[in-house]
């Protein structure tokens, strides 16, 4: 409790520290609860996600950091490791392969390679997945692109 | 100097013995050391007191008060060259007793014994000799010592235990004196002790051990780097100089630079130097005690490399062996996932 505590703000520090260093990225604590995080990312560019933001919203255990923090997106996003309705990620090192090394900073970048390499043999969205098992690519990237637009993209008129 | 000395030394030696003796029996009690002394002289009077009236020296034995006037007039008496060095001797004292005085009112008792031999002579030739003397007062005191040295080795061992740094420190300070004085005082020792010295010798000796260290060493041996110095006065510039390059050196400069910098990465706290030197996994990767343990009882794997921890005792076989390696770590993954 007291470790997870500690660690996280120190990692609130390095945030607030570091708030230009990644402009990817921006991660907000909770003003009431230090456990409750939010993450605005950027899609990575030569993707179909490029030039959304996704929000993603992080709720870490007191176990923190032996545990991995649970991380969503809030923001709708086809990708075959994401799923579509819960915005559940499929990301190795959000289950088994965690470190306690790893920092919130860390999962959001990992998630943003995540986005511009999705892994369609562990899919969360089935859909996204079979279109790039089947070799569809372009039909995944116009399905994301337009989810993209759709609801990572502020809408001007 | 000495001349004026020599002539003023008999006179108030006679005349001021008796005061000394009164004081002497109120301050007895001063201090042990300075007891001893006193008994000690208190012997060698009650012989030589013997010695000179069988002499017939008269004047010296006078009551109670034996023990000034017969080396005063002993010296007097026997032979000139003696008493030059003997005379600078006392006159040495008696600056040293006014250092002494001045200094701390417990050494009044041994001042005022110690002036019985030439008693107020201090306050007459002193005052008038006190800045030529000053110069000489060291070398004055080296020839006291050196002809008690000589005199009664056996009988100074008491007192050289009690006063043995100051000795030696006096025996440091006074070395180029010695060569100067000893020419002067290689003879008069030879012929003074066996007779009259015998009673000048116990006056001034522990003057000379005793005090003219104190009072010359306040001057001279106290320095900073004396090795006799006491180590409880306060001595600024070791304090200064000494513990601090130390702390910086030693202490301080590890627990700064390790502790502070690095924190443990999993829980954030300060690595303490038990930490600094766990190194759990090959990958470097380092954590605190604690956060290892919690890592061993969830998963067990290093979190910088995600492999997992191995026992210690694998640790030194594992660089050799990197088959035997696999074989243990399956094993104790599986330990822990069973419990």
């Amino acid at each position: 409790m007291q470790a997870s505590k500690a660690r996280l703000f120190k990692e609130y520090h390095e945030v607030q520290r570091e708030k230009t260093v990644d402009p990817d990225i921006q991660l907000v604590c909770d003003e009431s609860n230090i456990f409750k995080w939010t993450a605005f990312i950027k899609g990575p560019s030569e993707t179909p996600y490029e030039g959304g933001v996704f929000q993603l919203a992080f709720s870490v255990p007191e176990q923190y950091p032996l545990q991995p923090p649970q991380v969503r997106f809030l923001t709708k996003i086809f990708h075959p490791n994401v799923h579509f309705k819960t915005g559940e990620i499929c990301l190795d090192i959000l289950k088994n392969a965690w470190s306690p090394a790893w920092t919130l900073q860390s999962v959001c970048r990992a998630i943003i390679a995540l986005m511009a390499h999705p892994e369609p043999d562990s899919p969360l969205n089935c859909d996204s997945g079979n279109l790039l098992r089947s070799g569809d690519v372009r039909g995944y990237q116009s399905m994301a692109r337009m989810y993209t637009r759709l609801a990572a993209m502020p809408k001007k008129g | 100097m000495v001349s004026d000395s020599i002539s003023a030394v008999p006179i108030p030696s006679a005349a001021n013995t008796k005061n000394p003796g009164k004081k002497k029996r109120t301050n007895r009690s001063a201090k042990l050391k300075q007891y001893k002394i006193d008994a000690r002289r208190e012997q060698w009077l009650s012989q030589v007191s013997g010695a000179v009236k069988s002499k017939g020296c008269k004047d010296g034995v006078e009551d109670d008060i034996v023990r000034a006037p017969p080396p005063a007039v002993n010296h007097g008496k026997l032979s000139l060259e003696p008493l030059n060095t003997r005379r600078e001797g006392e006159e040495d004292d008696g600056l040293v007793h006014h250092d002494s005085d001045s200094e701390s009112p417990t050494n009044c008792p041994a001042g005022v014994l110690c002036g019985n031999d030439s008693g107020t002579n201090f306050t007459g030739s002193s005052s008038g000799g006190s800045s030529s003397s000053s110069s000489s007062s060291s070398g004055g005191c080296c020839s006291g010592n050196i002809t008690e040295e000589e005199e009664e080795e056996e009988e100074g061992e008491d007192d050289d235990d009690g006063c043995l740094d100051d000795w030696e420190a006096m025996a440091d300070a006074l070395a180029a004196d010695d060569k100067h004085e000893n020419p002067c005082s290689d003879s008069p020792p030879v012929v003074l002790p066996r007779e009259g010295s015998n009673l000048g010798s116990p006056n001034s000796k522990p003057e000379s051990s005793r005090l003219v260290p104190w009072g010359s060493g306040s001057n001279r041996a106290w320095r900073a780097d004396d090795a006799f110095r006491p180590q409880s006065l306060p001595n600024l510039s070791k304090q200064h100089s000494m513990p601090n390059p130390d702390r910086r050196c030693v202490g301080g400069v590890p627990w700064g630079r390790i502790s502070t910098p690095s924190p443990c990465p999993i829980c954030c706290e300060d690595l303490d130097l038990t930490d600094t030197n766990f190194l759990p996994c090959f990958c470097g990767f380092r954590l605190c005690l604690f956060c290892h343990k919690r890592i061993l009882e969830e998963d067990g794997r290093c979190p910088g490399c995600r492999k997992p921890y191995e026992c210690e005792p694998v640790e030194t076989e594992a660089s050799v062996h990197g088959g035997s390696l696999t074989l243990r770590l399956a094993r104790s993954c599986s330990m822990i996932e069973r419990s």
